[in-house]
């Protein structure tokens, strides 16, 4: 798998469209095959809009410049991040997801 | 509406990157901070498990590690769309990298790598033959 | 001691470096038509291109990172593809006017037609970017530049009514032999010839290139405080002798020739001799920085190595890019095409491309991820979204202008 399998598809349920994957969150906790520790699928970051998000304003905390950071969190507002272990399966045209998946926020723990 | 309202996730215990938002369109230097390539997508393999086989489809019950930075594909299936066949994409696998900033840097020299063939093609076939472009300039 | 010449030489490089043949044509054309009434987008653009120019050399700096691959990184592929094709082709409109202007220049000087002088510019200024330092490459060029400052000596030796230069450009208006559209298009021609998109690719590049780092901030706004209104003086002093010689005559400024004509007829040959030196010095540096910026702008994006401080075995596909570059420039020039006229297209062009590189700068230098604890500050904040609505707002009024006005006739 690739991640342009999984970015800018649809993220459904069983029973409606939540958003669409605009990023894969990645955490350096896997077995280490180099100087870095392996980087592990931990979780989708779904969105209700594709297009701007790659800037990652809805994700960070940054402020400036006024008011283009403002404009991009409004479009993305409604931003969550979904654990990979509640994915049920990835095709071509959609990733399904559990019912009721947990959605958590979308910035980064540190 | 704010995303404030919503519960953290469990704390990772390692650290934490997006892959679009970090390293996608990213520099990846080499050893020496020598430009390599740009990070155009990134390969995932599932990790290997009792009784499973490869084609299977891909689903959050296996986990996935990042195998390979790919690079090379055209710019024009990443404008328009559409996903070039695995062949034509170059890796550079994951145990090269060695810190990841707001570039991504290897812990390998640029030339050992295959993806690095058209910068040393036109190298040898172009610049070379012109006088004066193996030395530093004056 | 060393410190202050080192500054100082900063601050004289940056204002011969800063005129090139867009500045050149535009200020005489603005002068000859429109007297001192545009005066006011020169200062406006200056202004723009120092909030621009230090945003962007701090960003180098700070982070290591070039504009391009700042674009890339922060627009993605596609816009940042669209914003890669648009720059490459305006910097390569640019590069042919200034390969152009170095013919013509020469031609003023030697009167042997320009079309012989272009193989021989194009190729002198290949040497230069093949073998010669940048720091070199740059001083020098800047350094003669700086015989331009004959255009300020004319206009003393003019002896004009200097209070009445001072009302005309402090009340600006049409005036009664133009219309109001060609009135905006030159103010935009202005504006584009001014705030240069390659001076952005090539400034932050050449902080790169020079390794600078947050220590040299300092020098560096120092020499673009200092040095970019100077420089932008020089521009004024430029369209002053065109509206003091040429607007009085109706002399409508086709050539190279009309626009030293003032510096001829105030100081005779010496002094034109000294100005078609500077003008050699500076479009040979133009044309040097535009050469750069089109490689720099393509290897960035596709995230060669790049870089004068490499020999250049080992930034191959770098030099391949200026070469091609240069040799397309030259065929364009070859056709028979009027430097002047390739020159006033390009100004104008400029300005459209403006947007596509001043967001992404603008972006990237509140980003605490590239530049820690030197992001922008509040002030520099407002600046730059203002700066960014104006350069919007030209670039969107830029083709309209262009066609209702027949391209300024």
């Amino acid at each position: 798998m690739i991640l342009s399998d999984l970015l800018d598809l649809p993220v459904h349920d069983a029973t409606e469209r939540l958003g669409y994957c605009v990023d894969a969150r990645l955490v350096l906790d896997a077995p280490v095959v180099g100087p870095l520790a392996g980087a592990r699928l931990h979780g989708l970051v779904v969105s209700p809009r594709t297009g701007t998000s790659f800037m990652g304003y809805e994700r960070s905390g940054l402020t400036a410049p006024w008011p283009l950071a403002q404009w991009l969190r409004h479009r993305h507002r409604g931003t969550f991040f979904l654990m990979w272990e509640d994915v049920l399966r990835v095709t071509t045209d959609r990733i399904v997801v559990v019912t009721d998946a947990t959605r958590y926020d979308p910035s980064p723990t540190d | 509406m704010t995303a404030s309202s919503l519960p953290r996730p469990p704390r990772p215990r390692g650290r934490v990157l997006d892959a679009r938002l970090h390293l996608l369109s990213r520099q990846v230097l080499d050893r020496h901070d020598v430009p390599v390539t740009t990070i155009d997508d990134l390969a995932f393999s599932p990790v290997p498990r009792e009784g499973a086989h490869d084609r299977e489809e891909v689903t959050g019950a296996r986990t996935y590690v990042v195998d390979a930075l790919l690079t090379g594909a055209a710019l024009v299936v990443r404008v328009f769309g559409g996903r070039a066949p695995t062949s034509v994409w170059e890796r550079v696998g994951w145990q090269h990298v060695s810190d990841v900033g707001t570039a991504i840097h290897l812990g390998v020299d640029g030339d050992e790598l295959d993806v690095t063939w058209t910068e040393r093609w036109v190298r040898d076939k172009i610049i070379r033959h012109i006088p004066g472009g193996r030395h530093d300039p004056e | 001691m060393n410190r202050l010449l080192g500054v100082a030489l900063g601050v004289l490089t940056a204002i011969g470096g800063f005129l090139d043949i867009g500045d050149l044509v535009t200020n005489a054309v603005v002068g000859s038509r429109f007297g001192l009434s545009l005066v006011w987008v020169v200062i406006v653009g200056i202004v723009g291109i120092c909030v621009f120019a230090q945003m962007s050399g701090r960003v180098a700096a700070v982070s290591g990172r070039a504009t391009f691959e700042i674009i890339r990184e922060r627009l993605g592929p596609r816009a940042g593809g669209a914003n890669l094709v648009a720059s490459f082709l305006i910097n390569l409109l640019t590069l042919t006017a200034e390969v152009g202007g170095i013919a013509l220049a020469l031609q003023l000087a030697s009167s042997v037609e320009p079309r012989l002088w272009m193989p021989l510019a194009a190729l002198a200024v290949w040497l230069v970017l093949w073998r010669v330092k940048f720091k070199i490459l740059e001083n020098v060029t800047g350094l003669v530049g700086l015989c331009l400052i004959g255009f300020g000596v004319a206009l003393f030796l003019l002896g004009p009514d200097w209070g009445e230069l001072l009302s005309a450009a402090t009340h600006p208006h049409v005036p009664t032999t133009e219309g109001h559209a060609v009135y905006w298009y030159y103010a935009i021609a202005l504006f584009g010839a001014a705030m240069t998109p390659y001076e952005v690719f090539f400034f932050s590049s050449g902080a790169v290139e020079e390794k600078w780092t947050v220590k040299d901030l300092g020098q560096s706004r120092i020499n673009v405080l200092v040095g970019f209104p100077l420089g932008g003086l020089l521009s004024i002093a430029i369209a002053a002798c065109a509206t003091v010689v040429l607007l009085p005559r109706h002399i409508e400024v086709a050539a190279l020739s009309q626009i030293v004509l003032p510096v001829a007829q105030a100081g005779g040959k010496l002094l034109l001799a000294v100005v078609i030196l500077g003008i050699v010095a500076a479009t040979f540096g133009a044309a040097l920085e535009t050469s750069l910026s089109s490689g720099y702008t393509l290897a960035q994006f596709f995230g060669w190595s790049w870089g004068k401080f490499r020999r250049p075995e080992r930034a191959s596909r770098f030099h391949l890019t200026m070469i091609v570059t240069l040799i397309i420039g030259l065929g364009i020039l070859m056709t028979g095409v009027d430097p002047v006229a390739v020159t006033e297209y390009s100004v104008v062009f400029s300005a459209v491309a403006l947007p596509l590189t001043y967001l992404p700068i603008l972006i990237v230098a509140n980003d605490p991820g590239y530049m820690g604890e030197h992001v922008n500050s509040r002030s520099m904040n407002v600046l730059g979204v203002v700066y960014l609505t104006v350069i919007l707002v030209a670039a969107l009024a830029a083709i309209p202008l262009m066609i209702v006005t027949g391209a300024g006739r």
